[in-house]
């Protein structure tokens, strides 16, 4: 009778911690690495699932390898030999007993025949459906399916640009400015900017080349070109038995070459009324295609709050922590309970937005020298703490940052009751985080988060190319008692490396021997002189 | 012990006047600074002046006296110049001719294109070299009129930080 009484409260316990579900998913593949693994192995660990990691031949010790349940060698370290082997992944999903895998973004996470290939060998991909993917990804189609649901999307074509006639026809139409782009376009790649009508036929040929070499298909079409856009996303969250809710927006216009770096939320630029009407035609968006999982619908807005659909990213955002912050809903919970075919269990008037985030992204980059990658070994790193503050990353001490993939590091959120406080305390996040060993974005954010204009909410996707003179501008001042103060430490430095030589003293345990003994050469050649 | 220190194109004469514990006076191009200066971790200095609180990074550079100086608000390229480097400059600046140019790698990458053959003549800005890390393709240019001496790495090559890449004349 005890024994029963306890048994059946086991049960209980668990199926309360599931969610009531019964058919939740019990592991996960993360097919990722980076910041992003081990910020979904962590919600897997509070929602008792087991997690699998897979790695390349450069990430044996990274930190996704390490901190989940299981992991297993995929490859190479080249991505496209290892975290894009579709067929290798899902081999390993289906020998370690996964139920599920988790995309990530970038990699695998767009990839339609890859959702489509988990699906047919009984894995869940967490996601939308491949026909979602299919739909959205393809931007000529998007634009239609948006017109047909009812979505203003920017003036242009709705089909392929076939011959300089109807070229120049659909330009007469839409006047200038406008833009080319490939209709399977990202990045920034396959774009081209359209001023005076003399440089049209040049630059749909140039587009068309560059969407051939970038995605193997040369379908470009034609947009108005909107002035001093704001790139504002909003997060939109859909469940497999119908139920749709967004999560409000992300104002994500302080861009460097298409490339975000900083996102905040609420936006400075909504009006109450606008963030409204914006968060019906994403959900309007998502219907669409039937959607379900974690989105983003992302909206260009002109100068004149007009906002018009620009695209629909079907996958966890890089800059997803911000609306979690405000909105206290965990992202990648809720994938994984939709994924495992929960019903939301919240509606759109249950969330609401509290204070103000914002997220700023820290590569491994040098923003004082054209921002050249700068991969290598970090030597230290402190991440700041306190109130308010979050950091997603995955680097720590003695670790080689690999030259393989994308340079971004680690993210760093912070939150405040207003805009202002969330302003400060990034700041000082930023002076508290040091990393050495390699170069990183950290001083080219901390100007951004002194710039008056950026203070002030008053910017637009052109903020940064408008204000890079005061933001790149080198800090090298080699005359201040900030400079004296590196000689004097560098010179302590220096003597304290020469007396250890002098002193025979070259056996200190440290970083690697190898190191060590060159030292001691070193110094002992620097005795004789 | 006396030292010129290089930072950016400048050369300080650094001299020690007096330590006592972890308190110093030393003295910068001819200003005097009283410091109390503590090693908190490795390569990582902390230092208080005037009742101001500094923290400095150091960071190994490219030679044993060379380092890459983190402070709050600046980077710098420091090089202690002691009386081994002066006679060691002193040697190398007779035997190199200041014509030869060394393109080094800036970064640990990998050898996407090398656009120029041994014996080209190549202008000032010529792309001689294209190095790919972290999915970014990185041009790397002549910065002179010469010859392509010799190109010491082949496309494909995976290279290290300061890997000798293609000697100009």
């Amino acid at each position: 009778m005890f024994l029963t009484y306890i048994c059946c409260d086991k049960n209980l316990g668990l199926a309360l911690l599931n969610n009531k579900n019964t058919n939740m998913i019990k592991k996960v593949l993360i097919a990722n690495r980076g910041e992003i693994a081990v910020r979904i192995i962590r919600s897997c660990r509070e929602l008792g699932i087991k997690t699998v990691a897979v790695y390349s031949d450069a990430d044996r010790n990274a930190m996704h390898v390490r901190y989940a349940s299981e992991a297993y060698h995929i490859g190479p370290s080249p991505s496209r030999e290892s975290y894009l082997n579709a067929d290798t992944i899902i081999d390993v999903a289906l020998k370690s007993n996964a139920d599920a895998i988790h995309p990530g973004y970038g990699f695998l996470s767009e990839n339609a025949e890859f959702a489509q290939k988990c699906r047919d060998a009984g894995i869940i991909f967490i996601g939308p459906s491949s026909d979602a993917i299919i739909r959205m990804g393809d931007k000529i189609t998007a634009r239609q399916t948006m017109i047909e649901a009812g979505v203003p999307v920017v003036p242009g074509t709705q089909e392929k640009i076939t011959d300089d006639e109807s070229a120049r026809k659909i330009l007469d139409e839409i006047g200038l400015p406008i833009m080319i782009k490939a209709s399977a376009g990202g990045g920034g790649k396959g774009m081209r900017l359209v001023r005076k009508e003399e440089e049209l036929f040049r630059a749909i040929k140039l587009a068309q080349s560059e969407a051939l070499t970038s995605f193997g298909n040369d379908t470009v079409y034609i947009e108005k070109y909107i002035e001093s856009p704001h790139h504002i996303e909003f997060q939109i969250l859909a469940d497999t038995h119908g139920n749709t809710v967004h999560l409000f927006e992300r104002e994500c216009s302080v861009q460097r070459r298409h490339q975000k770096v900083i996102e905040e939320t609420p936006s400075p630029f909504l009006t109450p009324e606008l963030r409204a009407e914006m968060g019906n035609a994403a959900i309007a968006a998502a219907k669409a295609v039937h959607y379900f999982g974690a989105g983003t619908i992302e909206f260009l807005v002109d100068g004149n709050r007009n906002f018009y659909f620009l695209e629909m990213n079907t996958r966890l955002q890089v800059e997803h922590p911000i609306t979690e912050r405000t909105t206290g809903i965990d992202i990648v919970k809720e994938q994984l309970k939709i994924a495992s075919g929960d019903t939301l269990s919240f509606k759109q008037s249950d969330i609401q937005q509290h204070g103000h985030a914002i997220e700023c992204r820290i590569s491994a980059e040098d923003p004082f020298n054209n921002f050249t990658p700068n991969p290598g070994i970090v030597r230290h790193i402190s991440e700041p703490n306190g109130l308010g503050v979050r950091t997603d990353g995955y680097v720590y001490e003695g670790y080689e940052i690999p030259m393989h993939y994308d340079p971004m590091i680690s993210k760093v959120i912070t939150w405040g009751r207003n805009r202002k406080e969330a302003i400060d305390r990034m700041r000082r996040a930023l002076y508290e985080y040091k990393i050495t060993g390699v170069k990183t974005s950290t001083k080219f954010l901390e100007r951004i988060m002194r710039n008056t204009d950026f203070a002030a909410g008053q910017y637009d996707t052109h903020f940064i190319d408008k204000h890079k003179e005061e933001l790149l501008a080198p800090c090298d001042d080699d005359n201040s008692i900030s400079a004296d103060m590196a000689i004097i430490a560098a010179y302590f430095d220096y003597i304290k490396k020469f007396e250890k030589a002098a002193m025979g003293d070259f056996a200190l345990s440290g970083n690697g021997d190898k190191y060590k003994w060159k030292d001691y050469g070193l110094m002992k050649a620097l005795q004789r002189i | 012990m006396a030292v010129d220190i290089r930072i950016g194109s400048r050369d300080a004469k650094v001299k020690l006047l007096e330590t006592d514990g972890t308190k110093a006076t030393i003295e910068v191009d001819g200003n005097t600074y009283s410091v109390d200066l503590v090693m908190v971790e490795d390569g990582v200095y902390s230092i208080l002046h005037e009742g101001k609180s500094y923290n400095i990074e150091l960071i190994p550079g490219n030679g044993p006296k060379n380092y890459f100086v983190n402070t709050y608000s600046a980077s710098h390229e420091i090089e202690i110049i002691d009386a081994q480097s002066r006679y060691q400059k002193s040697r190398n600046s007779s035997s190199i001719g200041d014509s030869d140019r060394l393109i080094s790698a800036p970064m640990p990458g990998k050898v996407v294109r090398i656009p120029v053959k041994k014996g080209q003549n190549v202008s000032k800005g010529d792309t001689l070299i294209v190095i790919s890390a972290m999915k970014m393709e990185n041009d790397y240019q002549s910065p002179i009129d010469g010859v392509v001496k010799s190109i010491l790495v082949n496309e494909g090559d995976s290279v290290t930080n300061n890997q000798p890449l293609i000697e100009i004349e």
